[in-house]
């Protein structure tokens, strides 16, 4: 089994390297890839997907970084491949290009990776409260009002007209 | 003769009542639905520190960093895609847009939900067109679940520790926004009160910690 997936690995990986060959085009050499945080420390845990590759298989290829190979395996909740790696804490900063190919079709994928030396993310947080409304939930519906202002109308002329003929001694 | 009359003029005053009646319903009650807020039994124990959460669940490990893509409160039926937000000019957390009241984001500069850390989610209450995404957030209970789906292909399951109301003058930044020792998250929208002159006078917030995962 590991062997077969190996073969298969090594076959799309193969297919991939072809098809950059032949129809660079077809690659999408740069992008296509995600890759969260874009910037990380050296240590840090790396999350890639992408919603190119069918059914969601892939290998990836984070040797660049020093961080080897990783597989992408289907969501539970789409389509997408995701798959993630580790940097390694002996990493020196720069910018990396993180791969990943398609185990079916052999698309190629990739995403930049930056690695930095100081945290980037989490430095600030948010001050203050959030304005999340308008206070539209306690607006008066306007047909509503429309409708509400005929009744009242209709009362009024009903009213009117019993107390008219009640004046006339008509009587009820 | 008489008698026709007599019941014309019976008619025409009980079409007049029903009408009034109408209008009543129509015009003064049933058009202003204000969002549920919380009760103080929802808010944090201050007696016993972290007694809430204990009880609530046990914290889970924290996950690698992951972009969510869907936020889903079972109790409240919201099931909304997630959209990343960033900061104002004056620091505040900027919203989703007015137009896209079905929406909600999370601040994507900060904690990803499930990873170590607070990672915060915030959404309308409402818009001018009426009640938006989070509009029941208030009615949200302690011990209740919010479930996270990342881009990482999982989902990431917080139980609910408290659900507080804070003045807009008085926001208790570092308690909503602060590091964390663990995963949590926060989820926030517009409540505590509302004036047609100053609109919503501060904020609902849902405080909850990483439960599990799947």
């Amino acid at each position: 089994m590991r062997r077969t997936t190996r073969l298969l690995t090594g076959a799309a990986l193969a297919a991939g390297a072809v098809g950059l060959v032949v129809t660079p085009a077809y690659g999408g050499d740069s992008g296509g890839l995600e890759v969260f945080p874009s910037s990380v420390e050296p240590g840090g845990e790396v999350t890639v997907h992408t919603e190119f590759c069918p059914r969601g298989a892939a290998a990836g290829d984070a040797s660049a970084v020093g961080a080897g190979s990783f597989s992408l395996v289907p969501s539970t909740h789409d389509e997408q491949a995701a798959g993630r790696f580790r940097v390694p804490p002996s990493a020196q900063p720069g910018t990396y290009e993180i791969v990943a190919t398609c185990a079916e079709g052999g698309k190629r994928v990739a995403g930049d990776l930056v690695v930095t030396l100081t945290a980037p993310r989490g430095q600030t947080h948010p001050r203050g409260g959030v304005k999340t409304g308008v206070g539209g939930a306690f607006g008066h519906d306007p047909v509503r009002t429309a409708a509400g202002v005929t009744a009242l109308a209709v009362a009024a002329a009903g009213g009117t007209w019993l107390l008219h003929r009640r004046a006339r001694g008509d009587g009820i | 003769m008489r008698n026709d009359r007599r019941t014309g003029d019976v008619a025409i005053a009980a079409a007049s009542v029903l009408a009034l009646g109408c209008a009543v319903l129509l015009l003064a009650g049933g058009t202003e639905h204000p969002p549920p807020q919380p009760s103080t039994a929802q808010a944090a124990r201050t007696d016993a520190p972290g007694a809430g959460a204990r009880a609530a669940g046990t914290a889970a490990r924290a996950l690698p960093p992951s972009p969510p893509d869907r936020i889903r409160i079972p109790a409240i039926r919201v099931d909304a895609p997630l959209t990343g937000l960033g900061l104002t000019s004056s620091g505040s957390l900027d919203v989703p847009p007015a137009g896209r009241p079905d929406l909600a984001g999370w601040y994507e500069s900060g904690t990803t939900p499930g990873e170590k850390g607070t990672a915060i989610v915030a959404g309308h209450v409402d818009n001018a067109d009426g009640p938006a995404v989070f509009y029941r957030l208030g009615a949200v209970r302690k011990g209740g679940t919010i479930e996270v789906d990342r881009r990482d292909g999982g989902t990431a399951v917080f139980t609910v520790d408290a659900v507080e109301v804070y003045d807009a003058k008085h926001f208790p930044d570092e308690k909503v926004y602060g590091p964390a020792a663990r995963p949590e998250l926060r989820v926030i929208t517009c409540g505590g009160g509302y004036s047609r002159a100053t609109g919503y006078r501060g904020n609902v917030v849902v405080f909850a910690h990483l439960t599990g995962s799947r």
